[in-house]
């Protein structure tokens, strides 16, 4: 098919209209950049490299604070990230939430990017934050199109994923 | 007014035998009071909400969702339910007025009530059916350990069912009580979110009522275990099937077509002639009926087993069967025979036929399939159908052979869509791929555990029409022969002996929690997981109980000595005790198990009082629910039930998607504030349990908040020591470091397991910790709202 990068890595997650913006590594860079208080969530799909290396990379890279959810946190504290670990639930619930004050008590976020949760119940999470936190913007990282987010990469297979990961872990 | 229960004839219970004399015990069983040998009746005062209505119970709900906040996560952004739409709720109202938030809570309401109403549904039609048979009168006697043998009814309804005809009356006030919950559905009714909620949680313990006099009708009527913890083990998996013989398949969850067949046999001296066997509860049900029947599997089978043409006839009666059973049936040549107005598949209704007219018609292909709504018809035709078309359908038995498997998978065209659409992403594109040089090792894995739970998906998004189910069903063929497995034939209630031994260390604490392991097999990732999570509660000393689809895939894992946990387990409801309760239905006395403790051990009186019940459950008894798979309307009617009398529930996260779950915020103090109700004080309270419904991502997540959630503010100093030692154990297993929020669980020194002493002293002094003052009686009554 020919639009198969956009549509929802399962198809069936499609909730109405509204659909996630395409984003490549560079558009991703300048939402980071923009934010005034990004969060990075990693969870358990990412939790073995290449791609934990990776991920940790774009934290280290953009000194964002990170949630890992399920049993991601393991594999990131041996990293030296220094993850808050949250179901991935838990931390949906917190920040659709305008006067939760952030993992750092420095005010709600404003950008919540999503790297390795499982796809449905991620997908499911980020109606949450579609439908009830207009007070910030959803971008999900994954090798999967998320039409839930606010923005999202295409579906793609590893090695491109790779390359998107390592663009935005390197510059 | 419906009168539900009349009240209870003079004469008093016979025991059975000297139980309690020998023991010279003086005893009180809510208003049974027992003295020098003569049993009497006491007037038991009736509570303030007996049978109530929809709005009754609302203040307690406002509680439980002022604690534990709704979260929703839509599925989808429209309401598509009447003809102003569709209408998109994203930032928006819809026509009718409802915004994002309300429409969740409406759908969830709608999936209770349907859940709510199977569950009704089945439980009417096999009461009318045994009142039909037996009577209105037919005793409800569940034997001389169980006096408390409807505690649900008890407390909701406020009245002590004494017979089958009494289960009816309950059933109407459940059928009275529906009609305006799903009223409260249509569009330009409710226009509050929390009163959804609360309309949810009333449909939930409705669906309590239902499961509990329907599994109690066919217990004491059809004489199924009473509460016994040795009940027999009962052969499972496709291995055990003998299909030399012919084979009949009962699918689904009423067990009186499937007893009648075996009355049939018995009756006619055909039982050692014929192999019958279930899946999903129907299993269940038939084989705490009759011994010799078979336990195929869990819903996970469904596809795969009937795809294998094992079966010479499917009887089907109602919920959770595969709507295309027949079109699937018949490629294999299998008779199909629906048996209840729930499912009629478009058959003709062969009712008042005569059998052998009907057997005629099936063989000779007259008809499609038939309708047989008379159980005892159903016995004989299904029994002469079977063996007159067994022989003709041995070659129908066989699947292709795995070289065709190897040539079919040679025309994948790796499009991968097989992937994306199966609901958990599973690598069915590789599997085909590498079948195609001759390596079916991919397919193995996949068909192991029922890590391909067999939905069919990828089959019907394949460009090249490959029988997908059917090749994963040959590659596994050779492992379903190793498939022999037990489970324990479902036991029904907790004795109420039982709960007197453990009612004071489950309270307390020293037995670390009660975990039900319940619900369908939507499992992420196979079902083996649920095997791993009861032995990680057994070998940990919680009671595990278990029902449906979940405690079959218990059964479904042997250890090292071959061994199934049924086998290494006792069946008795006690610290590493492995109880099947039953089927779906059955799900009701771990919720009355639970209520029993209240009634037994803290002497609550039951009747007409649910929130002074509900209220003492949540506060102190460490029971969580986890429903792996959960996929129904039927397991969120289920779940909504258990929660409302204040036990948690953790699901997989497919469960996400029934689009709304229970969470607390330790982050908000003010929510966990408790009144101590004997010094009538209001303090600072403990995230204990910190959720009500809860979807966890992974298995390890759910282990760890399961452990997390059997905690409870009535805890004495050792019982919070064993249960913070499970929970940090696990966490650290998991995590790899201890829990961070271990300080909101410490009250005093007392409370910090011998084991982490110095870790967790670290932690509080990092945190600014000081030690809390402990309730002695821990409620929500008397707060604010009453």
């Amino acid at each position: 098919m020919a639009n198969d990068r956009v549509i929802p890595w399962q198809p069936t997650v499609i909730a109405g209209p509204k659909q996630a913006l395409l984003v490549t590594p560079e558009t991703a860079e300048l939402m980071i950049k923009k934010a005034k208080r990004p969060l990075l969530i990693l969870g358990p799909l990412v939790k073995e490299d290449p791609v934990l290396t990776l991920a940790t990379k774009i934290a280290e890279r953009w000194d964002l604070p990170v949630v890992t959810t399920a049993d991601a946190f393991k594999a990131f504290n041996d990293k030296g990230l220094n993850p808050i670990s949250y179901g991935v639930v838990e931390i949906v619930n917190l920040l659709k939430d305008p006067e939760w004050q952030g993992v750092n008590g420095q005010g709600q976020h404003d950008l919540a990017i999503f790297l390795g949760c499982v796809y449905y119940i991620g997908s499911q999470g980020l109606s949450t934050l579609k439908h009830y936190a207009p007070h910030l913007k959803t971008l999900t990282i994954c090798k999967f199109f998320h039409s839930n987010a606010d923005a999202s990469f295409p579906n793609m297979k590893d090695e491109e994923w790779f390359n998107y990961l390592e663009k935005i872990g390197t510059g | 007014m419906i009168v539900v229960a009349p009240k209870p004839k003079s004469k008093p219970k016979d025991f059975k035998d000297d139980f309690w004399k020998k023991k010279d015990l003086k005893i009180s069983i809510g208003e049974i009071v027992e003295k020098e040998g003569a049993v009497s009746e006491k007037k038991t005062p009736m509570g303030p909400t007996p049978k109530p209505h929809v709005t009754d119970l609302r203040s307690w709900d406002f509680k439980l969702l002022s604690r534990y906040e709704p979260f929703y996560a839509p599925f989808c952004d429209m309401c598509c339910l009447c003809t102003f739409g569709k209408c998109d709720l994203l930032n928006k109202k819809g026509a009718c007025g409802i915004d994002s938030a309300t429409q969740q809570a409406r759908i969830v309401l709608l999936a209770c009530n349907i859940g709510t109403a199977a569950h009704a549904g089945h439980a009417r039609h096999m009461i009318n059916h045994l009142v039909e048979e037996l009577g209105e009168d037919y005793p409800l006697d569940l034997g001389y350990n169980i006096d408390i043998e409807a505690p649900i009814t008890r407390t909701i309804i406020g009245q002590k069912p004494e017979n089958l005809g009494d289960l009816k009356n309950v059933i109407s006030y459940v059928e009275e009580q529906l009609s305006h919950l799903l009223s409260a559905c249509h569009t330009g009714q409710e226009g509050s979110n929390l009163d959804f909620e609360s309309k949810s949680l009333h449909s939930g313990i409705m669906d309590d009522l239902a499961r509990e006099v329907g599994d109690l009708a066919q217990i004491v009527a059809l004489n199924m275990p009473k509460g016994d913890g040795d009940a027999p083990l009962i052969e499972m998996g496709v291995g055990t099937i003998d299909s030399s013989k012919p084979v009949v398949l009962c699918i689904g969850h009423n067990v009186v077509p499937g007893a009648s067949i075996m009355d049939y046999l018995d009756e006619t001296g055909q039982e050692e002639d014929l192999e019958v066997c279930g899946i999903c509860c129907a299993a269940i049900d038939i084989s705490r009926y009759n011994d010799r029947a078979k336990v195929v599997g869990p819903l996970s089978r469904q596809l795969k087993f009937i795809r294998s043409g094992v079966a010479d006839v499917i009887i089907v009666d109602e919920q959770c069967i595969r709507t295309d059973v027949l079109e699937e049936a018949q490629s294999k040549n299998t008779a199909v025979i629906a048996t209840t107005d729930k499912m009629c598949l478009g058959l003709p209704d062969m009712t008042d036929k005569d059998p052998d007219v009907i057997v005629s018609k099936l063989l000779n292909k007259e008809i499609e399939g038939a309708l047989i709504l008379d159980p005892e018809k159903v016995g004989e035709v299904s029994v002469k159908v079977a063996k007159i078309l067994a022989p003709e359908r041995e070659k129908l038995k066989l699947l292709p052979e795995l070289d065709e498997v190897q040539k079919l998978a040679l025309e994948c065209t790796e499009c991968g869509w097989c992937n994306r659409v199966c609901p958990n992403n599973k690598p069915m594109m590789e599997a085909v791929v590498a079948a195609g040089t001759g390596n079916f090792s991919n397919f193995e894995k996949l068909y192991l555990n029922d890590v391909c739970y067999s939905c069919g998906r990828c089959e019907q998004e394949c460009e090249r029409e490959l029988p997908l189910m059917s090749m994963l069903a040959k590659a596994g063929e050779k492992l379903a022969k190793d498939e022999k497995f037990n489970i324990r034939a479902g036991r029904g209630p907790v004795q109420d002996v039982e709960i007197r031994r453990v009612g004071a260390p489950l309270v307390l604490g020293d037995i670390p929690g009660v975990i039900a392991i319940v619900g369908c097999s939507n499992y992420p990732d196979g079902g083996k997981e649920v095997a791993e999570m009861a032995k990680e509660f057994l070998e940990r000393n919680y009671i595990v109980v278990a029902t449906g689809c979940g405690a079959m895939s218990i059964g479904e894992y042997r250890d090292e000595e071959g061994k199934t946990l049924y086998e290494q387990y006792s069946g008795e409801f006690d610290s590493r005790g492995l109880l099947n309760i039953g089927s779906c239905v059955s799900n009701a006395h771990i919720s009355g198990a639970c209520i029993k403790i209240a009634n037994i051990f803290a002497k609550k009186p039951l009747e007409g009082n649910f929130e002074e019940i509900a209220d003492y459950i949540l506060n102190r008894v460490g029971a969580c629910g986890v429903a792996w798979g959960a996929y129904s309307q039927k397991a969120a009617a289920i779940a909504t039930g258990v929660n409302r009398w204040g036990i948690p529930v953790v699901v997989g996260p497919h469960g996400s998607k029934y689009r709304r779950l229970l969470l607390g915020r330790t982050d908000k103090k003010e929510t966990w504030k408790i009144k101590d109700l004997r010094t009538g004080k209001i303090m600072d309270g403990e995230p204990a349990p910190e959720h009500l419904i809860y979807a966890a991502e992974n298995m390890g997540e759910a282990i760890v908040m399961t452990a997390k959630l059997c905690i409870r503010p009535t805890d004495t100093g050792k019982g919070r020591q064993i249960k913070l030692n499970h929970y940090m154990d696990l966490y650290k297993r998991y995590y790899g470091i201890l829990p961070p929020d271990v300080h909101l669980f410490v009250r005093n020194e007392k409370d910090i397991p011998i084991t982490y002493k110095k870790d967790v002293k670290e932690i509080l002094e990092e945190v600014g910790w000081e030690p809390r003052e402990i309730p002695q009686e821990p409620s929500l009554m008397g707060m604010d709202g009453d």
